[in-house]
């Protein structure tokens, strides 16, 4: 056992000598080194450990929680005894039953890679270097605006007084960059292209070149046509978009408390039949992949969509338990309104990573599928998305216009707006290629029917 | 040992010599938050937090390194980090960074609130949230779901950098916000609410009944909306529209890094970017707003800086390293979310200044366009589109305000829209927000309420 896991088990005993009926400790964090780039410039780096330990307090349903920044005995005390003050200052929650039992605790492949943590500052500083340095050779217009490449490692001690004592870690590496190209009084948007993995690949020749492309194709501008097209959307832009509606409604805290469109559906076609969406925990090298969730719950695999058909929905084991169900190991912790790292929040249902199953169709025959229409690489605005009805209305942010078969330009100012409920029934086709952006892993797909605004 | 000066001797004793800056910012943090589910509270929280963030300069590059604790031996560890850092770069700077002269400062800096969050009791806040969210349940029997989030922190923070400074900041936040799912029938709606303040009097300017109010009447309007049309219209924007107009359509492009990286107005000060009747700033000043600060993160003093005067781009807003390069003032707008990463610019009260129209003037002569009453988020890319998804609107029909229109988004480039703008409202609103560029940050913006000859509505219909 690690001092991680001993310090949450020791604040879990202090927990429940101050008179807590359950007792839950966390100790989540890392480190992190980047090297960034900024107005095509390699200037800033930085090394940031920070690791924090966490107590959920629980008298009689009052639940409490505190963290502190610092791993030493006497925190995990503090933290224990503020988290029991917080429960007895709070009012019960009379629909809480009980912290998560221990459970089977799967083996993932490929969460951890140990080159990762051997990673030198002056390796970045050349990954950096020839991404940026890529991008600018492909062409003179082109500014590698933002951008950089990181190297992250994660972990988690949970212990649980229901008998949970589980650890995990994962290492991320990210590769990204945002490029901008400007030709007299034209400037293109910021193009980003990223590379997200959990072993040490760079592959930096290529996101600078790719960023550098889209840049230089967006300064090709032509009308825009306003009306209804097949759209085929890279997965940027479909994780943007099911990210603030399709995500919540298949959240089980929404679904029981009213607010999922989806709430009464189970069993029902929801979407087009040629789509499978299944929330995979343990997924071989996914980025969002871990042994046990933020609870210390094992991961595992829950089909959400299968052949068009609402499955199952995503729980913690608070929802599941109100739900009279089993948790599906979607505990997440970090984020949030503020932004906090992982330690300083209490958990919440959050996908893993969601992935669409691919179809059979190349980039080249998608383009070619859609005839007439429009290719849209990314959305600006899908957070300001209603997810309770699923409304969205966002400007389409690189976007360009299909017609016979080939992209011919790119368009400026077109919004794509619509329903995301109405959408996923309208899917059409589905590339053969995947790709992780964020929780998605997904290939493009085409949309038939879908409404473009421009002036 | 005071902290400042454990902060400066560690300084001293571990910055490499070819440093040619240093700074470590130290902070501990309290705070209290209390996330709440239809009248459920699911989880009280409170937490002590302290750490330092450390920036050094050296070979004409940043390194950056952070320590969760303020004792002498973790800060120096940090401060070597840094120092490695910033040397790893240092062999690849071209053009190496040069910061902008201050005047080093030293004191000591409090918040001046009506009530102090610390001394109120957490149960009297615990009991307020549950009057918002039951007050939203008694006020419609169509709402479904209440979520209210309530956070407030207390953080003394001490700046040290090797030119001299040593200054010791207090920053308060109590911030809430609150969000309501309604169902008729089958159709499901949604509204939030959002207010901030420097104290507890959070409740005061705004009761938690007011709140429900709010939020209940803005949920029930969307039930009752129709579609909004899709196309170019005139619009009326209120007042916290105005606001995300301000800080996302413009603020952002106006923020000196992202205009040297090639937005949308780089090159242009001095040149007229906006109709006349449109002065926009960016002010540290008014001090009911999340973004009042008496200095930045680097120890500049905040002041008001105007961006765009009467249509004319006049100013952008900097930090050391950007008004260095651009032989400006640095304008006081370097924040960091918290010791855990470094200063960037970032926008503080950002704001329409006032013109002398009646609201009804401004919806005279519109014989069919939209009046965007309040928002539901916004953001802007660099070459100038921005978005601002709108919760509550009305049609506007022969001068008239008319029938609710659901769910929109409207979208444009902003030197087209500021162009646009034909007339500014009376007085100045601010709204309390949050900002993410990366890091989270308090901020505010406002104005009065704006017409716009027209702008893009992403509309259905």
């Amino acid at each position: 056992m690690t001092r991680q896991l001993e310090l949450c088990e020791a604040a879990v005993r202090i927990a429940l000598k101050l008179g807590a009926s359950e007792a839950e400790a966390a100790v989540m964090g890392g480190t992190a080194m980047t090297v960034e780039v900024e107005r095509g410039e390699v200037n800033a780096s930085s090394c940031v450990t920070d690791r924090g330990l966490s107590v959920r307090a629980i008298f009689q349903g009052r639940i409490g929680f505190a963290y502190a920044n610092r791993l030493t005995l006497q925190q995990a005390s503090d933290v224990a005894t503020l988290a029991c003050r917080a429960a007895k200052a709070s009012p019960p929650d009379e629909k809480w039953s009980s912290l998560p039992e221990p459970g089977r605790v799967p083996s993932v492949q490929g969460t951890f890679d140990q080159a990762i943590a051997r990673v030198t500052a002056d390796e970045m500083v050349e990954i950096v270097m020839t991404m940026t340095d890529s991008a600018a050779r492909f062409d003179s217009r082109v500014l590698p605006a933002f951008g950089g490449a990181s190297v992250v490692t994660r972990e988690l001690a949970i212990a649980n007084s229901r008998g949970i004592a589980v650890e995990d870690a994962g290492t991320v590496f990210t590769q990204s960059l945002g490029a901008m190209a400007r030709s007299g009084s034209i400037v293109s948007p910021l193009c980003s292209e990223i590379e997200l993995s959990r072993r040490f690949e760079p592959r930096s020749e290529r996101v600078g070149l790719e960023a550098a492309k889209l840049a230089v194709s967006c300064l090709n501008i032509g009308p825009t046509e306003p009306g209804t097209f097949p759209v085929l959307f890279d997965q940027r832009a479909l994780q943007d978009l099911l990210a603030f509606t399709f995500v919540p409604s298949v959240r089980g805290d929404m679904v029981q408390r009213g607010r999922s469109a989806y709430a009464d559906k189970l069993g029902e076609l929801v979407a087009s039949e040629k789509l499978n969406i299944l929330d995979d925990g343990i997924l071989p090298y996914g980025l969002l992949s871990l042994r046990v969730d933020m609870e210390g719950v094992p991961r595992g695999r829950t089909p959400v969509i299968v052949r068009g058909e609402l499955r199952s929905f995503l729980y913690d084991n608070y929802w599941a338990k109100i739900g009279g169900r089993e948790s599906t190991g979607n505990a997440m912790r970090g984020g949030g309104p503020l932004r906090s790292p992982p330690y300083a929040t209490t958990p919440r249902i959050e996908p893993t990573n969601l992935v669409v199953e691919a179809g059979d169709q190349s980039e080249e025959t998608l383009i070619k599928d859609v005839k007439n229409g429009y290719y849209v690489r990314d959305v600006q605005g899908a957070h300001q998305s209603n997810p309770e009805s699923g409304e969205f209305s966002v400007a389409a942010v690189p976007a360009f216009r299909i017609v016979g078969g080939e992209v011919r330009h790119a368009v400026r100012g077109a919004m794509v707006v619509g329903n995301t409920y109405d959408l996923v029934r309208r899917v059409r086709a589905l590339g053969k290629e995947s790709r992780q952006v964020g929780f998605l892993v997904a290939p493009q797909v085409i949309v038939d029917d879908v409404r473009i605004v421009a002036a | 040992m005071s902290v400042a000066d454990t902060l400066s001797s560690a300084l001293g004793r571990a910055m490499d010599v070819r440093a040619s800056y240093g700074e470590i910012r130290a902070q501990q943090t309290q705070s209290t938050a209390v996330a709440m589910r239809d009248g459920r509270v699911e989880a009280l929280s409170q937490a002590v937090e302290s750490g330092a963030g450390v920036r050094v300069l050296l070979g004409g590059a940043w390194g950056f390194s952070t320590s969760n604790s303020l004792k002498k031996g973790d800060l120096l560890k940090a401060v070597r980090n840094a120092c490695r850092m910033a040397e790893a770069t240092s062999r690849v700077v071209r053009e190496p960074v040069k910061l902008a002269d201050v005047r080093p400062v030293r004191g000591s800096v409090r918040v001046h609130v009506k009530v102090d969050h610390r001394s109120v009791d957490v149960s009297r806040k615990v009991g307020d949230l549950l009057e918002l969210s039951k007050n939203c349940f008694s006020h419609d029997s169509r709402v479904r779901s209440v979520t209210v989030s309530y956070a407030d922190l207390a953080t003394d923070q001490t700046l040290v950098t090797s030119e001299g400074t040593s200054l010791e900041q207090e920053k308060l936040f109590a911030w809430n916000y609150a969000w309501i799912t309604v169902k008729e029938g089958d159709r499901l709606a949604s509204a939030r609410d959002e207010i901030g303040a420097h104290g507890y009097e959070l409740f005061e300017t705004n009761s938690p009944d007011a709140i429900a109010r709010r939020v209940v009447e803005r949920a029930q309007n969307q039930l009752r909306a129709k579609p909004a049309k899709g196309g170019e219209y005139p619009c009326v924007l209120g007042t916290n529209v105005v606001g995300v107009l301000a800080h996302e359509a413009v603020g952002h492009i106006c923020e000196a890094d992202l205009t040297l990286a090639g937005s949308a107005i780089q090159g242009m000060l001095g040149e007229n970017v906006a109709s006349e009747v449109v002065t926009i700033c960016d002010s540290a000043l008014l001090s009911e707003g999340f973004g009042a600060i008496r200095y930045d993160d680097e120890g500049v003093p905040g002041e008001r800086t105007v961006l765009i005067d009467k249509g004319v781009l006049v100013g952008l807003m900097h930090n050391r390293e950007t008004a260095g390069k651009m032989e400006a003032k640095p304008t006081g707008n370097a924040r960091a979310q918290d010791f855990r990463v470094p200063p960037l610019i970032r926008m503080r009260n950002t704001y329409f200044e006032a013109g002398d129209h009646a609201f009804e003037e401004l919806l005279e002569g519109i014989s069919f366009g939209y009046y965007l009453e309040s928002f539901r988020g916004g953001q802007a890319n660099l070459d100038g589109t921005f978005t601002v998804g709108i919760q509550n609107a009305f049609e506007i029909s022969h001068g008239e305000l008319g029938v609710p229109a659901r769910n929109l988004g409207i979208s444009g480039n902003t030197l087209a829209t500021l162009r646009e703008v034909e007339a500014c409202g009376r007085g100045l609103e601010l709204e309390c927000g949050r900002c993410g560029k990366g890091q989270l940050m308090f901020q505010s913006s406002g104005g009065p309420p704006v017409r716009v000859r027209k702008i893009l509505v992403g509309g259905t219909d």
